[in-house]
């Protein structure tokens, strides 16, 4: 049974106020070559919710993250965040909105560094050179605690006991469980899932799942592109489906899933639209 | 059997310092010039791409000795630099040597930028990162490659022997220190000299300075990659 029924408060897990983001994408479409992946997608994630972008494996939902991540601009359409088309801004401008955003990968995606430096990537990143070079020293002669975020996100996974573990001895769960703590450490507005849990153990699952949940409860928005059904249903508010590249509906998750309104959608969920 | 006794300390050791100076400052103008190189033919896709990283591993095979010709007639008072007096100098010799690194240095460190995995970039870029913050993740993460370009060139740079004969002019003082004689280029005087175990010695620093390098660069790998994959 999906949550359609939770306060999000506008408060980061550090306790400041948030800025609640919504991101959205408007009539996408968008190909590799010839071949057309996407085609109008209109959808948007909203503050403290968790939306599902469910489909079969090669329906496109990976590059609709990656554009709504912008990692390249679309074919056609906009991606918006607050209503304001990120690729009609300045680079600098784009990056500041870029970094309001965390994501989370399919694939194995550690750095060959220790689980809490692999967590404070995006802390570091965001810092100035000389900020950076200071660590660095500190680092050297063994003096940086994990900064307090870095502690938060790895407690939020589940993976502080092994914060100063190398991220190359780590299982594949636990591996994507620190990548998504790696995208929560810098406190994002919108998180970005791409199939997070695929081939992943129960029990690595639910963690991640519960990571999800408390990413939601602190409003941030969050996109989680799978092909399990069943995960949808558990912790989505909503729920995009799409087949072929297009988007053929979206609503609240128990609408979808008890009474779609497009028969294709009945099938899938049904396990009998077969790609 | 052949006595050291009679060895020339001076000389041996001037000659090892030129040797070092002129293969250390090579490799590290190399590494100036390759390692931007290899970084941006690694991360860009264009028209001609394989056609550029076939000149560059092409580049690999060079002969000394024509590398030599032409930074001769390029530096001879003569050719376009000749205005900088450089001929018969440590300096032209450095660049001799830079020239026969760099392709070594660049197909090496290039194949280990191209190695690390585009998910890896995806991710930096993804948590926040500018196109500059991808290049040094990738230089990080490819660090085990380009010490093994750095050992490779520096190989190839101190081993050398035709060009630096040709540019440097293997030039010795009458004190006995060396102004362009290398290890290499004083062991073809020396063996040609019947001086076999003056020979002998000058191979054995240098075979010590190959064997060094590459203990120091095995060391770092070995230390580095500890973690292991599970």
């Amino acid at each position: 049974m999906s949550e359609t029924h939770h306060t999000a408060d506008t408060q980061s897990p550090s306790g400041e106020s948030r800025q609640l983001t919504r991101l959205a994408a408007c009539n996408l479409s968008h190909g590799f070559g010839d071949g057309v992946v996407l085609e109008d997608i209109s959808l948007a994630v909203e503050p403290g919710e968790i939306l599902a972008i469910v489909g079969p494996s090669g329906t496109g939902k990976t590059t609709l993250l990656r554009l709504l991540a912008m990692f390249e601009p679309p074919d056609r359409g906009t991606v918006e965040v607050d209503g304001e088309d990120v690729w009609a801004l300045s680079d600098d401008q784009r990056l500041a909105l870029r970094r309001r955003i965390g994501m989370g990968f399919q694939t194995r995606s550690l750095f060959s560094a220790s689980v809490s430096d692999n967590v404070a990537y995006g802390l570091r990143v965001r810092q100035s050179w000389g900020e950076r070079l200071r660590s660095a020293i500190e680092n050297v002669v063994g003096r940086r605690d994990p900064a307090p975020s870095v502690e938060r996100a790895l407690e939020t996974v589940g993976m502080a006991d092994k914060m100063h573990r190398d991220a190359r001895s780590l299982s594949a769960g636990e591996a994507q469980r620190v990548a998504i703590a790696r995208a929560l450490a810098p406190d994002p507005d919108v998180l970005l899932l791409d199939e997070p849990t695929s081939n992943l153990d129960p029990r690595n699952t639910a963690a991640i799942e519960s990571a999800m949940r408390e990413a939601r409860s602190h409003g941030i928005a969050v996109a989680l592109a799978t092909h399990d059904m069943q995960q949808a249903q558990r912790v989505s508010d909503r729920t995009a489906v799409l087949l072929d590249g297009t988007c053929i509906e979206s609503g609240p998750t128990d609408r979808i899933f008890e009474n779609p309104a497009d028969d294709r959608v009945r099938r899938f969920i049904e396990g009998k639209l077969v790609y | 059997m052949f006595g050291l006794g009679d060895l020339n300390l001076t000389y041996l050791v001037s000659i090892t310092v030129v040797s070092l100076y002129v293969s250390t400052v090579a490799v590290l103008l190399s590494a100036a010039i390759g390692l931007p190189v290899a970084l941006t033919v690694g991360f860009r896709d264009f028209r001609g791409k394989s056609i550029v990283t076939s000149i560059i591993s092409t580049g690999m095979g060079f002969p000394s000795v024509v590398v030599g010709l032409v930074v001769l007639l390029m530096l001879s008072r003569s050719g376009p630099l000749g205005e900088l007096e450089l001929l018969f100098t440590p300096e032209a010799m450095i660049i001799s040597q830079t020239i026969l690194a760099l392709p070594v240095l660049v197909s090496v460190s290039l194949s280990a930028v191209q190695s690390v995995p585009q998910d890896l970039r995806d991710a930096a870029f993804a948590t926040g990162g500018t196109s500059v913050d991808v290049a040094l993740l990738v230089v990080r993460e490819a660090r085990y490659g380009i010490v093994t370009a750095l050992l490779a060139a520096y190989g190839r740079a101190i081993s050398e022997v035709g060009s630096v004969l040709i540019v440097g002019g293997n030039i010795v003082f009458s004190d006995s220190t060396s102004f362009t004689r290398t290890l290499t280029t004083a062991i073809t005087v020396e063996a040609r000299k019947g001086n076999i175990e003056t020979g002998i010695a000058l191979g054995a620093i240098l075979l010590a300075l190959v064997l060094t390098v590459n203990a120091l660069g095995a060391r770092f790998r070995d230390r580095n990659s500890a973690g292991g994959n599970r």
